[in-house]
């Protein structure tokens, strides 16, 4: 830490990137995070404070209605900004890697709602996400998966009919020898944790913020 | 036509490509936009909008979107986009009624008036649902036609085949069972009584919907053919492919499409803009003939929420007043609460009334809104409440219609994300699938009494 940068005034240039991130200022937050780093504050503790902080509220007013999905995708987009600032400080070795999620509606099923929320609450959860979008076949998702080296793949489902691409996601998986590669957590209207279980997937999302705190837990 | 649908085709592969993301924030952007500058205000002491000309607003509103962002082709990432001189030929020419059913259950569903006296058609059934075997679909579905006060009933599916192999979108099996039930549907009407009545059904691929018309067996030229608009204001090549087979083999095109609270329509105000400009795609891109004006909330499983009421509701009455279309509101068919439930009653109910009021059919069908895979959820007394709700309502005023809807939220608004779960067909129903058990019937018949009371005349009692 920077001498002239007492606790008190640490926290408050914490707070002050956290609020930035929260009311989606740009400028703001940009400004913010590059004082952290001229502060000489450890870059660590405003991914680890401000980001979190920030993605937690705004999860609380998307659930009390005051932001909306938009709102999310604009927060994702700015915490990754921020976090590329700060992570520039960091030494590489040092850094912590994010979880890498791939996200997609499956085959037969074109409903992307209830998934687009999911993917930006995971992203704004702290995950790094990659959503292949909705209608997308079992091979193409476990392939994007070891693509990107993914930690976990997480199905949509919004219908009855489509459930069942679901379970093939799983199978493929172990049939290609890649299951213990990837954690499975899946999800949408029709779903239910016993499916869940019955299908031999690894977690369930009644909805998007439980979403978050089950992968967080599968993840763990 | 204004823009022949091949032109439709030719604009999805013309314009630059964008990205998804990009297009769903232009949405947000403009959706905010556009209601400060046409002073478009959710006032929740208000939840229907009585004088008109808010509607009209928004209905202005929702047109300078769809004009200004167009449609977003998911297939090609391009958007397609009109002229106001082309949009406004293209609303000129729809029909102001089309005629489905057959013989003496043929019914002419036309541009409906807000307050107007002309009835609704009503397409109940359990729309969409998983039933446990044949012999209980056909039961189930027999009960929803029998009623008088329903036009047309929606299909379900069998969740096995053969009682053992799964029905999976995409593959063989969804061809083969959706073409079962809908066999299914039609022995259940014409054991009715009313072989002539409209379907409705809808599987979730264009290829195994299309398999479905079949003058003997399936759907016919006389039913409807379901297109979808995805939210907000997109489109896939699959919906596309329903249009284009409607348009070759000569079957009225039905759309639906619903914004979303909480979505990229972002607040109430945004998703009754955003579910105008839904509409228009239906009628330009998609070349509906009749379309649902939805609105859906991220966060509430049900459609009947206040804010849902009043965007919905206000929506269909911008279109309503401004353009001679078909519209279907059906605000009221997916309820949070369960079947047997008072809660599911008040729900649909308003719903319903709103719909009917603002000037639109209700096509939508009867379930409650999470029904998982649990089979038989879902009895012909829903149905039978729809109905009467919606022929009840015709000709009741904007005005007299606020008090009933503000009685309505009152009984459910807070326990919509907690819901009653209600009770399967089995529960609810005797063996034959005849009569609804007695305290199921009593529900009924206290809930509707209350509704009585309150002003709405049932069918029943006008004749």
């Amino acid at each position: 830490m920077d001498q002239a940068t007492t606790p008190q005034a640490e926290k408050e240039l914490l707070d002050s990137l956290k609020v930035a991130i929260v009311e989606i200022d740009n400028e703001r937050a940009r400004e913010a995070a590059r004082k952290v780093i001229t502060a000489g504050i450890d870059p660590r503790k405003a991914i680890s404070y401000s980001i979190k902080e920030a993605a937690d509220e705004v999860g609380k007013k998307f659930d009390c209605g005051d932001l909306f999905i938009a709102h999310l995708v604009m927060v994702g987009d700015l915490m990754d900004e921020v976090s590329a600032i700060l992570e520039e400080n960091i030494p590489s070795d040092q850094l912590t890697k994010k979880r890498i999620i791939v996200i997609a509606t499956v085959q037969g099923d074109v409903h992307s709602v209830g998934k687009n929320l999911v993917s930006v609450v995971l992203r704004a959860g702290g995950f790094e996400v990659h959503d292949l979008g909705v209608d997308v076949p079992s091979f193409q998702i476990i392939q994007r998966a070891k693509e990107v080296k993914a930690d976990m793949i997480a199905l949509s489902s919004l219908l009855t009919t489509t459930m069942p691409y679901q379970k093939e996601v799983i199978e493929d998986l172990t049939s290609m020898g890649l299951r213990s590669r990837f954690k499975v957590m899946i999800g949408g209207g029709p779903v239910t944790r016993e499916y869940a279980v019955q299908i031999g997937a690894d977690g369930y999302g009644k909805d998007a913020f439980e979403a978050v705190e089950e992968a967080k837990r599968v993840l763990a | 036509m204004a823009v022949p649908f091949w032109e439709i085709l030719n604009r999805s592969k013309a314009s630059p490509i964008v990205e998804e993301k990009e297009y769903d924030l232009a949405l947000f952007k403009k959706t905010q936009e556009l209601q400060k500058k046409f002073g478009i205000r959710y006032d929740p002491a208000k939840p229907l909008d009585v004088e008109g000309d808010l509607a009209d607003r928004v209905y202005a509103a929702g047109r300078e979107l769809f004009l200004d962002l167009g449609t977003y082709c998911t297939t090609t990432r391009r958007v397609i986009k009109f002229s106001a001189e082309e949009l406004r030929m293209e609303v000129q020419s729809r029909p102001e009624a089309v005629e489905m059913g057959q013989g003496r259950d043929r019914v002419r569903m036309a541009h409906r008036e807000v307050e107007g006296r002309q009835e609704p058609v009503v397409i109940a059934g359990i729309q969409t649902a998983p039933f446990s075997d044949e012999e209980m679909m056909f039961k189930i579905s027999r009960g929803c036609a029998m009623d008088g006060c329903v036009d047309g009933i929606w299909g379900g599916i069998l969740l096995k085949i053969d009682g053992k192999y799964d029905v999976v979108a995409g593959s063989p099996s969804e061809i083969y069972q959706y073409r079962k039930t809908t066999e299914i549907l039609r022995r259940a009407i014409a054991a009715a009584g009313r072989p002539g009545m409209i379907l409705f059904n809808n599987a979730p691929t264009s290829i195994a919907t299309i398999a479905l018309f079949d003058e003997e067996k399936g759907l016919r030229r006389s039913d409807s053919m379901e297109v979808t608009g995805m939210s907000e204001l997109k489109v896939a090549y699959d919906d596309l492919n329903r249009t284009a087979f409607a348009l070759a083999y000569g079957v009225p095109i039905h759309g639906a499409h619903s914004s979303t609270i909480g979505g990229f329509s972002g607040n109430p105000e945004g998703a009754a803009i955003a579910a105008v400009a839904g509409s228009l795609q239906l009628i330009a891109v998609q070349k509906a003939d009749s379309f649902r004006c939805g609105v859906t909330d991220s966060r509430i499983k049900s459609r009947v929420s206040r804010a849902q009421l009043w965007a919905a509701g206000t929506a269909i009455q911008g279109i309503s007043r401004n353009a001679r279309l078909i519209i279907d509101g059906s605000i009221g068919d997916h309820p949070a609460a369960g079947p047997g439930t008072r809660q599911y009653l008040y729900e649909a109910a308003a719903g319903f009334i709103v719909s009917t009021v603002m000037g639109a059919h209700s096509t939508g069908g009867t379930r409650k809104f999470v029904v998982g895979n649990v089979p038989n959820y879902g009895t012909p007394l829903e149905s039978r409440w729809m109905g009467e709700v919606c022929k009840g309502t015709a000709g009741m005023s904007r005005a007299q219609a606020e008090p009933l809807i503000k009685y309505l939220l009152d009984k459910y608004e807070d326990k919509l994300k907690d819901a009653p779960a209600g009770e399967t067909f089995e529960k609810l129903y005797d063996p034959e699938g005849m009569e609804p058990i007695p305290s199921y019937r009593k529900i009924y018949d206290e809930v509707k009494a209350e509704l009585r009371e309150r002003g709405l005349s049932f069918r029943d009692e006008k004749e």
